[in-house]
């Protein structure tokens, strides 16, 4: 029964290190053994991330940015944790524009859809593969202000249960962890989503309480967990 | 207190009303007393369906749109709101891009329909009713046809599941956003007898056997009355406090709400 969190066989590639989001994931799959590439890595951080650079702007782009992480952690990625959460800011619907609708719908599902298919071939040739997405809560409650953010983010949680039916059959599972609605804003607040405050009594630590989760999910214990959003806002918006 | 005709002095369009679910929408919400523009991207399908509506008594206009075009959606507003004097339900159906594909080599084509279709035309509809919308106060409707895909992922249609999703995501926030107004902005998620189901049907008779036992209600929806019918209810006075939901009208099918 394959039960171990160990991660010492995984090569990871970590998206959105710049924030402390990605950072904290990132260092705990480092933590549980994983060798660990990371994209927007600040200057001075966690030395046993590899940085990398590139974008996830054309599939071209995303097809270089898997080869220099395998380059990188000289093997081929296995684990893919896409923590690149666009940040927000709350405007009115209506002073939304066509540029910007781009950048943000667009953008996000576009370089989602690329990385999954770079990532793809190496995990089928393997028959493993781990793809996580962080997906705030907001797109499952909804945010007034940013409308065109929870769309891209609903659209990432829908690619990836769909991925999960397509990919099933290669070993690989898609999943989606997702923190609070702070992650992707100081403006909008878990008193925007529910009336109750977090059950646990605060927002999360992207390291310490987000970390294990993702940890799990790019283990060996997590093989059987496919398609779904794990929740972890501590207790706030507890969707099905 | 719903009447014969609760939707009278109501004005609504109907995006992707040439055929299939979105014509079954006009005509509930003709029977029901609203005025109602067909916006079709084709007038070879959207003039036979305002002339079925006026047949049956109702009013109706096609206006060509097309949805992914900010311009097409400007002007079937305007033209809406100079013909009728206003706009209080804005139903947004339209939908190009359905065929099967593998999320690990889908060309860029099938997406861009999906996307722009789907969510582009949701941003453009939204936005550029939302001024009559607003005036129409607690009479504003905007409806988004969404589907249970949407919610559960799609194993031969990927990509049909963000787009989907991102309407429902849409649905959500402007709901938050916008009841300030007394606006109500939902979906519906069918499943319904069109054109495209029929042509599946016809590839795979299989497939009509399978959806079918699978359905508590034992069949496939009728566009007008088994859809249209709770696009009426949502544009209703009835109805007038729901909103930010996703009503699945699929026979019972998909529980996972």
């Amino acid at each position: 029964m394959p039960t171990s969190l160990d991660l010492t066989q995984r090569a990871a590639l970590v998206t959105g290190a710049g924030r402390p989001l990605g950072r904290g994931l990132a260092s705990a799959l480092a933590d549980a053994g994983a060798r660990v590439a990371v994209t927007g890595a600040p200057a001075k951080g966690d030395d046993r991330l590899a940085p990398v650079t590139g974008s996830l702007a054309t599939r071209a782009d995303a097809d270089a940015l898997l080869e220099r992480a395998h380059a990188a952690l000289g093997t081929a990625v296995d684990v893919v944790v896409h923590a690149d959460v666009a940040w927000a800011t709350p405007q009115p619907f209506t002073d939304v524009d066509d540029e910007q609708w781009d950048a943000t719908w667009e953008g996000t599902m576009r370089a989602t859809l690329f990385l999954f298919q770079a990532a793809f071939p190496a995990m089928r040739a393997r028959g493993h593969g781990r793809f996580m997405v962080v997906t705030p809560t907001l797109s499952m409650s909804g945010a007034a202000g940013l409308a065109p953010l929870a769309a891209a983010v609903e659209g990432q949680r829908l690619l990836a249960k769909s991925a999960a039916r397509q990919w099933g059959g290669h070993g690989i599972t898609v999943n989606c962890v997702a923190p609070g609605p702070e992650a992707v804003s100081d403006e909008v607040h878990a008193d925007a989503v529910s009336l109750a405050p977090p059950a646990l009594g605060r927002s999360g630590d992207p390291h310490d309480d987000l970390g294990p989760i993702v940890t799990f999910l790019a283990s060996d214990a997590g093989h059987f967990v496919t398609g779904v959003t794990v929740c972890a806002d501590g207790g706030v918006w507890m969707a099905p | 207190m719903s009447t014969s005709a609760p939707l009278e002095a109501r004005v609504a369009i109907v995006t992707g009303a040439g055929q299939g679910v979105g014509r079954g929408i006009a005509h509930a919400l003709a029977l029901r007393g609203a005025r109602v523009v067909i916006a079709a991207r084709r007038a070879a399908t959207g003039e036979p369906v305002a002339d079925e509506i006026r047949a049956r008594g109702g009013e109706a206009v096609c206006v060509v749109t097309d949805v992914t075009c900010r311009d097409d959606v400007a002007a079937c507003v305007d033209t809406t709101v100079q013909r009728y004097g206003g706009l209080h339900v804005m139903v947004h159906n339209a939908f190009r891009g359905g065929q099967g594909h593998r999320l690990e080599d889908v060309d860029v084509d099938i997406w861009d329909q999906n996307s722009r279709t789907a969510v582009w035309g949701s941003y453009y509809c939204a936005q550029l009713a939302f001024p009559h919308l607003r005036d129409a106060g607690a009479r504003g409707r905007l409806v988004l046809v969404t589907s249970p895909s949407g919610v559960e992922g799609s194993v031969n249609i990927p990509l049909y599941s963000p787009v989907k999703a991102a309407q429902r995501a849409i649905a959500k926030s402007l709901a938050r956003e916008w009841g300030e107004h007394g606006i109500t902005v939902n979906c519906i998620a069918p499943v319904a007898e069109t054109p495209a189901l029929t042509q599946a049907f016809s590839a795979n008779p299989v497939l009509k056997e399978r959806l079918e036992a699978r359905t508590p209600l034992g069949r496939v929806g009728d566009a007008e009355r088994d859809i249209g019918a709770v696009v009426a209810f949502l544009a209703s006075d009835d109805a007038g406090y729901v909103t930010g939901q996703t009503i699945v009208c699929d026979g019972g099918s998909f529980t996972g709400l």
